[in-house]
């Protein structure tokens, strides 16, 4: 071992709690990096295999009945090699334990026993038995949520008709990966998917020889959206909807959402940790080689040149960011491990394992490493610059001279060690300017977290407190007359009944086209209401509508434009209708109009396709076991459950983030807090030493070192702040989706928890410099030069 | 703060005791054995004299001087300073002593320098009970023209005398002096000492100097040598001589 390898292990240990400081730092970026990127090709990979193994179809599409024989012109479509048809269902099931029936989706299996596409992957049990037409296999998600277990029978009310089977076999789905709920977050309880034998299926639905969903599979390098026209004009006369790609089926544009928010995160954090690591590596190492000084002449006149003298201060720097890596290396393997147990509870996969992305580890430790080392190169540099006779003087002592922040200007109000605090920071203005940006960067990160929370919440009220006050709401299986609003209002419990319709269309503007919900509300429904931004309920005139305007702003369509509606429903007329209003709604993309002009527009009588209800809530137990025994109902949501389901999932998923997100908050706010106290004590301590002997008590020092520490946390403090505004824009944009828009909004509590904390750390990042500062050797400063 | 009462501000008539040293020793534990640094010191300090401690290096002085400004205690014996025994005094107690009754002149200064010579004054006349104002203290040593210089404005004999100045301020009884001219050219070490025995006539303070230079010593009442932790030789100027007078 060379002598400056000895005195590089020796410096480590001297310098053992900053380096911890630094490495702890460069080591969560790393660690951030390999976390999201493993639990992201986790995801890949397991969606990837998953889709493989299952032929998970490239093209979706639905009719309301189509013949069988259909598929075989489907099949000659250029490019596809593989269609599957089947006939499905929709209703409500009474499973017991369940405090309201649950939505079941009933689709068919194929004679053959396998589908050609989206084939089931049996978790437990059996496939239903050839000919056995009341056995099913159900969503294990649901199975496990609802506690039921193999062999149990449940009756199902679907498509108007009563049906028991028992169930045989749990199974998965790549259709159903992740089940959005109308919350967007899963209920798996109440969403239940039954396969069973295809001939009684086509019995329950009414659809022999016939079916309603279509899925393709096309070449690899077929584009699917060239596909999507044809498939369209060969369904249409049969009732076809618009065909989708595979990236608008619900399932996988949640797991590509979800990726997406990965990547955010991957892009987002390491940079600002690895910055914050770069700027105190640069600030421990300029006062290593200011300390070291004379040492460097010293050897500078032995004859050592620039670069010898230069790189040691370098190989410092790297070994503290070697550390880093290594250390954010073991960490990110098991955060990622960690992260991806946790997505196990929502993706369900039939193989889920943690995956570690070497490359991105090796490409996060460079910029470690490279961020280490060039924060310590301007220090490193300036070694090297030392001229061997001036660097054997001791330092010129620091020279204040009059100027800005002396003298009057700082006028007769401030005592002296507050003088020094303030003329201390206008002396060295870019290390406060540093510590200022670290420390703003702590905060940044708290608010940018959290504001998400506060941002749901918002979304919450608005959409279910506000524009929707229903506590129930019924689907039917056909748009009824409205005169079944009035049977709906004698369901017990129930204080108030309006009817709606929803027509599903295609709203057409300058820039594309998206397919959305037409909804019909009574001109003076209080149940359900189109809300403008100032929250004020948004009035109908005539055959007036109103967008969201999430889907205006899509569309490019203006107030006063001409919104074209292709409805998807009975005759399917095209309407082209008046834009009078703008919904400030955060869910869902949405045309509000009249009930009433919507059912003329379409030439139907006066027709509702669902109902919202206002109910007592000590009676809604009464209320569902009379729902499941109406076979024209087919949807029935409660308000409170889904708002309860809501803010349970938001918790769980808050809590745990909130612990990672207050730690890597914390470390850098100490981090950055402790070593600038560590330096300032360094280059003050003989100052402190001398006031102590002077009289001064260890408060009144302690005042003026974290004096400093604190004018600069609290200039940090807005900063912080506004930044952390800035910054949770950013990510409102980046994780918001097309159905659901993310407000920013911050509440004083989320700031102020964000600010205490933030205060906290810095305050832990003082309390490890009391020891150094109760240690001044008072007498050693008398004897010594500085 | 000026209304508080320390208890070391009882007026003395010059030429009484100040301080009654006796039998102190002090010893540092070694792994080679005891060192006694001090070993049965005998000494009264009177008020208003001005002493210089001589003595090689590890004699002792500077120990003496060190118990003696409270920032050490002594392992035995007893140092009296206005009835308290500053051998038996707790850290808060010695930072009071240090803060109301002492002052220190260091041989490197020990100025602030992000402070004026005024602010560094101002410092510790923030702190006293009956301070002189900053300006005043800094007439006494000949700067009222460099009030608003920083430290690094300023020659090493002109911020010796800012320190000077700076430890003068609170009208301390005694007045301790770590080798004030040691980093200083013989002329700068005289307008110096000249600063030091002006301040000591007008506010009446005790001063004790510790210096390697023998010459210093004609500037003395009483001249103390040390030798291995004891005092060897106690003499008596008959005649004081001016700083002007002596030179090095």
């Amino acid at each position: 071992m060379s002598v400056l390898d000895r005195k590089l292990v020796r410096d480590l240990r001297r310098l053992a709690p900053q380096v911890a400081a630094i490495a702890l730092l460069g080591g969560i970026g790393v660690a951030v990096a390999v976390m999201a990127n493993g639990a992201l090709t986790a995801v890949v990979v397991a969606q990837q295999r998953y889709y493989a193994r299952t032929h998970f179809a490239d093209v979706f599409a639905s009719a309301v009945r189509a013949p069988r024989s259909l598929a075989a012109a489907l099949r000659r479509i250029d490019g596809v090699v593989a269609v599957d048809t089947r006939a499905t269902g929709g209703g409500l099931l009474d499973a017991p334990g369940l405090d309201r029936p649950a939505h079941v989706e009933l689709i068919s299996l194929p004679p053959e026993g396998v589908a050609a596409l989206n084939r089931l992957v049996l978790a437990a049990g059996r496939m239903p038995a050839p000919g056995r037409s009341n056995e099913a296999v159900a969503l294990k998600a649901f199975l496990d949520a609802a506690h039921v277990s193999l062999g149990a029978r449940l009756t199902a009310t679907i498509s108007g008709r009563e049906v028991t089977f028992t169930i045989v076999g749990a199974v998965l789905s790549p259709e159903y990966v992740y089940s959005p709920s109308e919350s967007f977050l899963p209920d798996d309880a109440h969403q239940a998917v039954f396969w069973a034998n295809r001939d009684i299926v086509e019995g329950v639905t009414g659809e022999v020889g016939a079916f309603d969903q279509v899925s393709l599979e096309l070449s690899g390098d077929t584009d699917p959206v060239r596909v999507l026209p044809q498939v369209d004009r060969l369904l249409a006369p049969y009732g076809g909807a618009p065909a989708v790609t595979r990236a608008n089926q619900p399932s996988n544009r949640f797991l590509d959402n979800e990726e997406r928010q990965l990547r955010t995160l991957t892009l987002m954090l390491p940079p600002i940790f690895l910055l914050v690591a770069a700027g105190l590596t640069h600030m421990v190492m300029a006062r290593l080689v200011e300390t070291e000084r004379e040492q460097i002449g010293l050897l500078k006149a032995f004859g050592f040149t620039a670069l010898e003298v230069a790189v040691p201060y370098l190989r410092l720097a790297a070994v503290i960011g070697l550390i880093g890596v290594i250390a954010g290396g073991v960490a990110g393997v098991a955060l990622a491990a960690a992260l991806t147990r946790l997505y196990a509870q929502y993706f369900r996969f039939p193989a889920f394992e943690p995956q570690i992305d070497w490359g991105v580890y090796g490409a996060t430790s460079l910029m470690a490493m490279a961020a280490a080392v060039a924060g310590a190169g301007l220090a490193a540099g300036r070694a090297a610059q030392l001229r061997p006779a001036a660097a054997m003087q001791p330092a010129p002592p620091v020279a204040y001279r009059r100027g800005l922040l002396s003298g009057a200007r700082l006028g007769g109000f401030l005592d002296q060690p507050t003088r020094m605090i303030v003329r201390r920071i206008g002396r060295f203005p870019a290390r406060a300017a540093l510590t200022v940006g670290g420390l703003a960067l702590s905060l940044t990160l708290l608010v940018s977290t959290q504001f998400l929370r506060d941002s749901l919440d918002q979304v919450i009220d608005r959409a279910y407190y506000r524009a929707q006050r229903w506590s129930a709401e019924l689907t039917f299986f056909h748009p009824r007359d409205a005169r079944a609003v009035t049977e709906a209002a004698r369901l017990p419990g129930v204080i108030d009944a309006e009817p709606i319709r929803a027509v599903m269309a295609w709203a057409v503007g300058p820039a594309g086209r998206k397919q959305i919900a037409i909804m019909g509300l009574g001109p003076q429904a209080v149940l359900a209401r189109a809300l403008d931004a100032g929250g004020r309920p948004i009035a109908f005139a005539g055959d007036g509508v109103t967008l969201s305007a999430a889907l205006a702003e899509r569309l490019d369509l203006r107030l006063g434009d001409k919104v074209e509606l292709d409805t998807l429903e009975g005759r399917r007329p095209r309407l082209l209708l008046p834009l009078t209003g703008l919904a400030d709604d955060y869910s869902g993309l949405y045309a509000y109009m009249d009930r009433r002009e919507l059912n003329r527009l379409m030439g139907d009588g006066d027709l509702a396709s669902g109902v919202n209800l206002l109910t007592a809530s000590d009676q809604t137990a009464g209320l569902y076991a009379a729902v499941e025994r109406r076979p024209q109902i087919i949807g029935a949501v409660s308000r409170d459950a889904m708002v309860s389901n809501w803010r349970a999932q938001i918790a769980r998923s808050f809590s745990t983030s909130i612990l990672f997100y207050l730690f890597f908050s914390g470390a850098i706010a100490i981090g950055v807090s402790y070593n600038m106290g560590r330096i300032t004590l360094a280059e003050r301590s003989r100052d402190l030493a001398t006031l102590q002997v002077l009289g001064f008590t260890r408060g009144e020092c302690a005042y003026i070192l974290y004096g400093e520490l604190g004018l600069l946390a609290f200039a940090a403090a807005p900063l912080g702040m506004a930044l952390g505004i800035a910054f949770s824009h950013a990510l409102a944009a980046a994780f918001a989706q097309e159905e659901l828009r993310i407000p920013v909004t911050i509440s004083a509590r989320t700031m102020a928890f964000a600010v205490t904390a933030y205060g906290a750390s810095v305050a832990v990042g003082c309390l490890m410099l009391q020891r150094q500062l109760w240690r001044l050797d008072l007498v050693a400063v008398l004897k010594t030069r500085e | 703060m000026p209304e508080q009462t320390s208890g070391y501000r009882i007026p003395h008539p010059r030429g009484e005791l100040a301080f009654h040293v006796h039998g102190l020793t002090k010893v540092y534990p070694t792994a080679a054995g005891d060192v006694r640094a001090l070993d049965g010191v005998d000494l009264d300090i009177r008020r208003g004299e001005i002493l210089v401690l001589l003595g090689p290096s590890g004699s002792g002085k500077s120990t003496l001087l060190n118990i003696l400004g409270g920032l050490d205690r002594g392992t035995g014996g007893e140092v009296v300073f206005e009835g308290r025994d500053l051998v038996k005094a707790s850290d808060a107690d010695l930072t009071r002593y240090r803060r109301h009754a002492v002052g220190f002149v260091f041989q490197f200064f020990n100025l602030t320098p992000s402070l004026t010579a005024r602010e560094n004054v101002e410092l510790i006349t923030e702190i006293a009970e009956h301070p002189m104002k900053p300006e005043d203290a800094l007439e006494l040593v000949g700067l009222a023209d460099r009030l608003d210089h920083f430290p690094a404005e300023l020659s090493g004999g002109q911020q010796q005398r800012v320190a000077v100045a700076r430890a003068i301020a609170k009208r301390p009884e005694v007045l301790f002096c770590d080798e004030p001219t040691g980093s200083l050219d013989s002329a700068s070490g005289v307008q110096v000492l000249e600063a030091i025995v002006k301040v000591a006539e007008e506010t009446g303070a005790t001063v004790m100097m510790v210096t390697h230079n023998a010459a210093v010593a004609q500037i003395a009442d009483r001249v103390i040598r040390f030798r291995d932790g004891k005092v060897a030789e106690l003499t008596v100027n008959a005649a004081r001589k001016a700083p002007a007078e002596i030179t090095w």
